[in-house]
């Protein structure tokens, strides 16, 4: 088990999640914590998905999701923290 | 939760003493997910959910049936479906056909005027068997639970096209739009569902609405899905509401770049082989509980792809010596699966089962297949071998 990641960190994987990854994770995923309801990629919420599940997909996409260039290792670090925190996966 | 490994849990299972398919999908269940709401009819004890958009068959629902039913057919849905209230009227469902000599839209009514076929068809996605390549693929790590065989009834494409006006001169391709909505802000050719296979394929290519007797349901692309026989399940597109005959591969990226058949390590593109026929396949369906010494009976799935299969043996040591086994139940023609089985006295120990079979034209399932990056198309016969503990 990893251990929880701070306050700080998950507040910057929730600004990454809700507005600085463009498109804009939300747009095609569900995620009670952030209030987004997209339908067209998995219900992060049923997928709990690891950090490593969450970076690999961010920095080298997976099926029709495109890998983010434009985010910073340590935004794509907070977000796959918050992800996997906030969905219970780690 | 631990990446899922069928690799470690088989050696697990096995050295346990378990029946492999057993303690895998006991594992399995410990971590269920939902059935999500589109498919909550389905039979959650003969799935495994992988994601809402991924859910495949366990090998002893599978068993001996020729003809998978909805409630125990996989499901992969690249783009989660449209709202069911697309099929409330059916009938007023509308298509529209390019690349004809009288391009038009028609509804799934008037398709139903044209003409009317049925046939059987193993529907299996392109990754089925990904979880058995040794280079950990991205992508749902699929065993060998994302096939089914289902009979499809519809309008044969040829009839419509000749209705049409026939073909245009130079085309080369055929090319299906699915229907399903895309949201703003997203790069529409990122995430359209839209796949072109050969020109040659228009012969045996059926625009279905029922599947195994029934409207077709929204999971598995009702009210109209383009079925295009032994080739892999994308290219059957869902909610089909165009059909172009073109001269090129549309610039979608789900043909571009994603199902390429490419090197481990390479990014996908159009100079790599899109993933469109299948190949010959087969695995062991049981012994799926555990097994007691005496006779057993050693069953399984085997299917050509593109040709009829030939012929199936078994292995109980893992390929070192093999028997013939025996094709039970109708034959549903050359795109259809067939059950096996072997009969075979067992004394206490551990076995190895494995199966290969041989289409119609001599081509046999190697034993291991050629690693390529996305981890499509494996049809190779050692890695799906179920280990054996008889008591």
């Amino acid at each position: 088990e990893a251990e929880a990641p701070d306050e700080a960190k998950l507040e910057l994987g929730r600004t990454v999640f809700l507005e600085r990854a463009q498109p804009a994770c939300g747009i095609c995923h569900t995620l009670a914590d952030a209030g987004t309801e997209g339908a067209i990629g998995p219900v992060l919420d049923d997928l709990r998905p690891t950090v490593e599940v969450v970076t690999r997909a961010v920095t080298q996409g997976i099926g029709p999701m495109r890998p983010y260039t434009d985010l910073s290792e340590e935004e794509i670090d907070a977000l796959a923290h918050y992800v996997a925190h906030v969905t219970g996966a780690e | 939760m631990e990446k899922i490994d069928i690799r470690r849990r088989n050696l697990l299972a096995g050295s346990a003493g378990a029946v492999v398919l057993l303690a895998s999908s006991r594992l399995m269940a410990q971590e269920a997910r939902p059935l999500p709401e589109y498919v909550a009819y389905k039979d959650a004890d003969g799935l495994i959910v992988h994601s809402n958009n991924t859910i495949e068959t366990l090998r002893s629902a599978q068993g001996v049936q020729p003809v998978t039913p909805d409630r125990l057919l996989y499901v992969r849905n690249n783009v989660t479906p449209p709202p069911a209230s697309i099929l409330e009227d059916r009938d007023a469902w509308e298509i529209t056909f390019e690349g004809v000599g009288e391009p038009r839209t028609l509804t799934l009514g008037e398709l139903k005027t044209m003409g009317v076929e049925t046939m059987a068809m193993v529907l299996q996605c392109s990754g089925n068997g990904r979880a058995y390549f040794e280079h950990s693929p991205g992508g749902t790590p699929w065993q060998t639970g994302a096939a089914g065989c289902v009979m499809w009834t519809g309008v044969p494409l040829r009839t419509v096209v000749e209705r049409l006006g026939g073909a245009v001169s130079g085309v080369r391709y055929v090319t299906g739009t699915g229907g399903e909505e895309i949201p703003e802000g997203i790069e529409r050719l990122d995430v359209l569902v839209e796949r072109s296979v050969p020109i040659e394929a228009l012969d045996s290519i059926m625009l279905a609405w029922d599947m195994n007797g029934e409207p077709i349901s929204l999971a598995h692309g009702g009210p109209l899905r383009m079925i295009v026989p032994g080739y892999t399940g994308v290219n059957n597109i869902k909610y089909i509401n165009r059909l172009a005959l073109t001269e090129d591969e549309t610039d979608a990226l789900i043909q571009a770049t994603r199902y390429r058949i490419h090197p481990v390590g390479t990014e996908g593109s159009p100079e790599y082989p899109s993933v469109w026929e299948m190949a010959v396949k087969s695995w062991v369906t049981g012994p799926s509980e555990s097994a007691s010494a005496g006779m057993n009976q050693i069953t399984g799935l085997a299917f050509g792809g593109m040709n009829a299969v030939e012929s199936v043996e078994v292995s109980v040591d893992g390929g070192e010596t093999w028997e013939a086994a025996e094709f039970i139940g109708p034959d549903l023609g050359r795109y259809a699966w067939r059950a096996f089985v072997l009969s075979k006295e067992l004394e206490p120990g551990t076995y190895t089962i494995v199966s290969r079979a041989t289409d119609s034209e001599g081509n046999q399932q190697p034993e291991e297949t050629e690693p390529n990056e996305a981890g499509y198309n494996h049809n190779g016969w050692r890695r799906p071998g179920l280990e054996v503990s008889v008591a």
